[in-house]
């Protein structure tokens, strides 16, 4: 059972890293791509440490793997954050139909 | 001060030993002065970070963080389908909002949180002023921006901790925080702060 639990979880993260892929080709530019990058940053790690942490033999690997997303799902959002910034200092221009909106 | 050196030293001490999955005098001996070192390196930071959080605090910080992880898979959702559905795939939007956060860590909670969620990025933080930019994937998920029930909760954390920081609003840019620079989007002035929570 447990393996069948995780290996659905593979196949979740399998499927977000994919759609990941394919969002680094079809969206138009470079703000854009890092939203795709990010459904793999979230959901396929998240699923994947929670395969592994499904499939560990004991607590202390369970605390490890907890451990390493947490620190991946706060350094991963600070990184984006830096190149979308970089991105808009260093003049990349978004794609045509871009708006502005002031909420 | 003493208090909170003392809790990152242990804070410190057990992620090593985690990570080295084994307890003895040798191993402990070399993170306690790993931490030790970490600890004095980082005294300087001491004043300019948040206070100790109440455990009624920590709670509500975890609800928000439980919350969160609702809203990640649900963007996970919206991207995917905007990915695979969408003709043409995005229409993008840079999203200027300025929520009515006050200090600089529910500034940088609230951006962060931004960021994880697939479908928007942070872009820029004013730490002055307080406004976002942020990159949407679409219309509807920056209008969703605006209205986003996580705002309220930072702020009713901020007015539940409102001595939890010692660093008020607008000290951020001698602080080191990312700060914008010239304004790319060609915009200025002040906007709006309204929100409200969804469904309201």
């Amino acid at each position: 059972m447990v393996k069948v639990l995780a290996n659905l979880c593979f196949l979740g993260s399998f499927l977000a890293f994919g759609l990941g892929t394919l969002g680094l080709f079809r969206f138009p530019d470079s703000y854009t791509r890092l939203h795709a990058v990010s459904m793999g940053d979230t959901l396929g790690v998240g699923l994947l440490g929670l395969g592994l942490m499904l499939l560990s033999p004991n607590w202390l690997l369970r605390l490890k793997l907890g451990a390493i997303l947490l620190l991946f799902w706060l350094i991963n959002p600070t990184m984006s954050h830096l190149v979308a910034k970089a991105g808009l200092l260093h003049g990349v221009k978004p794609v045509a139909d871009t708006s502005v909106r002031k909420g | 001060m003493r208090k909170r050196s003392v809790l990152l030293f242990v804070l410190l001490l057990a992620f090593w030993t985690v990570l080295v999955g084994a307890v003895n005098w040798q191993l402990t001996l070399v993170g306690a002065f790993v931490a030790l070192l970490t600890v004095w390196f980082w005294q300087d930071l001491g004043p300019r970070m948040p206070r100790l959080p109440s455990a009624w605090g920590l709670l509500r910080l975890g609800y928000a963080l439980v919350l969160m992880v609702g809203w990640v898979i649900q963007a996970n959702f919206t991207v995917a389908k905007t990915l695979l559905f969408s003709r043409p795939s995005a229409k993008p939007i840079f999203l200027l909002m300025e929520p009515n956060l006050r200090t600089n860590w529910g500034r940088v909670l609230f951006a962060t949180c931004i960021t994880i969620t697939p479908g928007s990025v942070t872009v820029d933080v004013d730490p002055e002023t307080g406004r976002f930019i942020v990159h949407a994937l679409n219309h509807e998920t920056g209008i969703d921006l605006l209205y986003w029930r996580l705002i309220d909760e930072i702020i009713y954390l901020e007015n539940a901790l409102a001595d939890w920081t010692t660093l008020e609003a607008g000290e951020g840019d001698r602080h080191g925080m990312a700060t914008g620079g010239p304004d790319r989007l060609g915009t200025s002035g002040s906007v709006a702060g309204h929100h409200r929570p969804y469904g309201s």
